[in-house]
């Protein structure tokens, strides 16, 4: 692997539309089977994509998504460090549109009528199956945010990713970073531990004195243990302050105080010198499936996310909806490790969920071995990274559902340059998989 | 792995009769789903973008000898490595040869007019 790989992937992310096939002409035929997705990140769009794609223009599929663009929040973190702007990581759906024939509603969905979905504008929209995909929420309750409104989380890339970075380049030299992460499972394991990796690596250039204090509700690292382990004792010896089993109390985001216990001491950092030196205050809440899987009633009292059969993402609760992405759980593996929350996963479970709605639709059950995997790069310096990689299969007599296959699940043994080109590759064709 | 070892796991397949397919006109081809979760990061239909490899216009046994070499490798430090453990042989065999079928039909895997964009060059690396 060489430096054109990063080339290419910053022709190739700017270039989107530019891959667009010109003039579809779509058959105009009975339709077997309308499918309505909400929610157009890598869950919603890849399965939108692909139900036209292999389902052909017998199944009408419309896509409901609030916004223009998607901002990937896979490669965000490279936008702390300056290293890659938000354009390059923000993608339309265009080729969705152009390409497959989805038909794309900029809209906001809030509930259901029996097959029809309603839309905040009034109207409604009919289908025979409906697929959701609504991401993650936010629980600022559960850690006494008093200003939910001021959080800095940077944990759904848009804005808040800029407003981070400007942070970052404005935060004065001494001071501290201090970023929390949620209890497991939350979006993209890794996530939190790469951005302290180069955060930590921004400081060491940018910010002499500086440090980042990381305060982790979980018992230890929860995602490329070994690297990352590593990588706060050596790579980033002095600059990152790992405590883990942290409870968050209170955050006043505003202020930029946070209150904690770890071993049943209670600990409040400020901006005041004694007291942490706060200069950033990057708080990653505990999730929830995304608010519209509540509405819809897909998530049951007392839980945060959405079941679902692991065969075909209908929900365990509602049938005729389908749940994909972060904001759905299969069921938990006796024996052995499921599924984790990811938008490489989320891309590879929409292919199984469309795969499951053609087969419905033309009267055949669901493929009864179906696979996913999860896998991607994590920079761990501004030009290094590592990888972690794993293949779920079904199995039908650990709870059936979807557990990691023991030998395929690993990661690089060291972050390396090569890494770093290659997760440009990577992210390149998950984002064609799903966009383009 | 050699040539008679794909012939004997050809035959398994053949006479599982692909497990998948139920009769009906509109079952997916055998091999898809499980294909294309190779496309995260080969492609779509196995046309990748950037320095990844394409598996466009490689034989079924080209595609599954790289893969049994992968996965049969002493070299564990290696994603492909893995990747290729979470699968069966016969379940590498299928995706060897859903590629291979979407190379000789010079198809795209799509079912809709528009297509995919056939006019893209089969990238044999």
């Amino acid at each position: 692997m060489n430096s054109i790989s990063r080339r290419h992937f910053l022709k190739l992310a700017g270039a989107t539309t530019a891959l667009i096939a010109a003039s579809p002409t779509l058959k105009a035929q009975a339709l077997p089977g309308r499918v309505v997705v909400v929610g157009g990140g890598f869950g919603g769009a890849t399965a939108a994509k692909y139900l036209r794609h292999w389902g052909g223009g017998g199944i009408a599929v419309t896509l409901v998504e609030m916004n223009p663009n998607h901002v990937s929040c896979i490669l965000s973190n490279l936008v702390l460090n300056n290293s890659l702007s938000l354009p390059k990581i923000t993608f339309n759906y265009e080729a969705l549109k152009s390409k497959y024939g989805v038909t794309v509603v900029q809209g906001q969905a809030v509930g259901v009528s029996g097959k029809q979905l309603l839309l905040g504008s009034g109207s409604s929209l009919p289908f025979d199956r409906l697929i959701v995909a609504p991401g993650i929420d936010f629980d600022f309750q559960a850690i006494g945010v008093r200003d939910p409104a001021n959080v800095l989380h940077a944990w759904k890339a848009g804005p808040q990713t800029l407003q981070l970075r400007d942070q970052l380049r404005n935060m004065t030299a001494g001071n501290s970073f201090v970023l929390t992460i949620p209890p497991a499972p939350y979006r993209c394991p890794p996530g939190p531990y790469e951005r302290a990796c180069l955060v930590a690596d921004y400081l060491k250039k940018n910010k002499p004195g500086s440090k980042i204090i990381v305060l982790d509700a979980n018992p230890g690292i929860v995602a490329e243990k070994e690297t990352f382990t590593k990588a706060f004792t050596q790579t980033h010896l002095g600059v990152v302050e790992y405590h883990p089993g942290v409870v968050v109390t209170a955050v006043n985001a505003l202020a930029k105080t946070i209150t904690y216990t770890e071993n049943g001491l209670s600990r409040t950092l400020t901006p005041a010198a004694n007291q942490g030196k706060v200069g950033i205050l990057n708080v990653l809440p505990p999730q929830t499936a995304g608010r519209l899987a509540f509405n819809l009633g897909l998530v049951p009292a007392g839980q945060k996310w959405a079941p679902v059969n692991a065969l075909t993402y209908e929900s365990a609760v509602v049938p005729g909806i389908h749940v994909i992405g972060d904001a759905q759980s299969t069921p938990k593996p006796n024996t052995g490790s499921g599924q984790p929350k990811s938008g490489h996963i989320a891309n590879a479970e929409a292919k199984v969920c469309a795969d499951a709605i053609l087969r419905a639709f033309a009267g055949e059950g669901p493929d009864p071995a179906p696979m996913t995997n999860s896998s991607c790069y994590s920079p761990i310096t501004a030009s290094t990274a590592s990888w972690l990689t794993a293949t779920f299969a079904y199995d039908a007599s650990n709870n059936a559902t979807m557990v990691a296959v023991p030998a395929s699940a690993g990661e690089a043994s060291a972050p390396t340059s090569d890494n770093y080109e290659e997760m440009f590759d990577w992210a390149a064709n998950l984002f064609a998989d799903t966009f383009a | 792995m050699t040539i008679s070892n794909y012939h004997a796991i050809t035959l398994i397949i053949t006479s599982l009769g692909l497990g998948i397919s139920s009769g009906a006109s509109a079952a997916p081809p055998p091999g898809r789903l499980l294909a294309s979760q190779c496309a995260q990061c080969h492609g779509t239909d196995g046309r990748a973008v950037g320095d990844m490899d394409s598996l466009r216009g490689e034989s079924a046994g080209e595609i599954y000898d790289e893969l049994q070499e992968m996965k049969y490798s002493a070299k564990t430090n290696d994603i492909m490595h893995r990747q290729a453990k979470g699968y069966t042989d016969q379940q590498l065999w299928l995706i060897a040869t859903y590629y291979a079928g979407l190379s000789n039909r010079g198809g795209s895997g799509s079912n809709t007019a528009a297509g995919t964009g056939d006019h893209e060059e089969d990238d044999d690396d």
